[in-house]
């Protein structure tokens, strides 16, 4: 099976030490370890305000990963994880690959139109004008 | 009737031809809209004065292929006030990213980055009402 992104997000309890956070990212990458799966970044955003109240919460420490798996159960164990967890008060994980591989071919393509564009110009060969002239 | 008036504007409407752009079909009609109003009086004369500027995809200009439901500040310029999402006649986006969009929008909901309804401003008028319960949960937590 090929190879997929997963981006997770959770959110803390505004009032969490450090150290429980540690706690949560440790068990995360254990479960990584454990399944086959790596941990490409970890980004804390620290404490945001929330859109709407979250278990009464206004606020939360938000914490980012993204992690690389062959293994979808990865993420279906960590989701489990996560929502046992006390300090953890919402969660989000999102699979990202497939949109960056679109990414990459609407990128591609663009690339190529480009580059296709100039070299119909210039050189103007009789073949192009003779096209356009049958499709007009 | 409809010919005469056209007839005698001709004239009077070439030199500012002249004087402005030059295009062909645009001045013409110009010089036809006054005349509009002359004769069958139906016409406002503000109806051809005014013209809609041509919205473009936001997205397709900066050239994103991935909108990324984490950059709420992005996501949050396609949204109105109450957080409802707005439509594309609104912001001209194109029908593909629109589609993006709201994926993006919808995901940024479920993380508590965006309102699904209520802005901002929504949750924290009620903040001031509630300090006092606020603070009495504080502690406890």
């Amino acid at each position: 099976m090929e190879e997929r992104l997963y981006d997770l997000i959770f959110i803390a309890r505004p009032a969490t030490p450090e150290e429980e956070i540690n706690k949560v990212l440790s068990g995360i990458e254990h479960t990584c370890a454990e399944k086959g799966g790596k941990i490409e970044k970890t980004e804390h955003w620290g404490t945001r305000k929330l859109a709407y109240r979250v278990a009464k919460h206004r606020e939360g420490i938000y914490v980012y990963q993204q992690i690389r798996t062959n293994h979808g159960e990865l993420i279906a164990e960590l989701e489990r994880r996560l929502r046992v967890q006390d300090v953890v008060i919402k969660y989000l994980t999102v699979r990202l690959d497939e949109d960056l591989k679109r990414q990459k071919k609407l990128m591609g393509k663009r690339e190529q139109r480009a580059a296709r564009r100039p070299r119909r110009t210039p050189p103007a060969p009789p073949s192009a004008t003779e096209q356009t002239a049958a499709a007009s | 009737m409809s010919e005469e008036p056209k007839q005698a504007q001709a004239p009077s409407g070439a030199p500012r031809r002249e004087g402005g752009s030059g295009g062909h079909g645009g001045p013409r009609r110009e010089g036809g809209g006054p005349g509009g109003p002359g004769g069958p009086g139906g016409r406002p004369r503000g109806k051809r004065q005014y013209f809609r500027k041509k919205k473009v995809c936001k997205f397709c200009v900066e050239k994103m292929d991935f909108i990324d439901y984490k950059r709420a500040d992005i996501l949050s310029q396609f949204v109105q006030e109450r957080g409802k999402i707005l439509p594309r006649r609104m912001t001209g986006v194109c029908s593909r990213h629109q589609r993006w969009l709201g994926v993006a929008i919808k995901r940024a909901r479920n993380i508590a980055l965006m309102p699904f309804a209520g802005s901002a401003a929504g949750t924290q008028a009620p903040r001031a009402v509630v300090p006092a319960a606020a603070a009495v949960e504080a502690p406890k937590a």
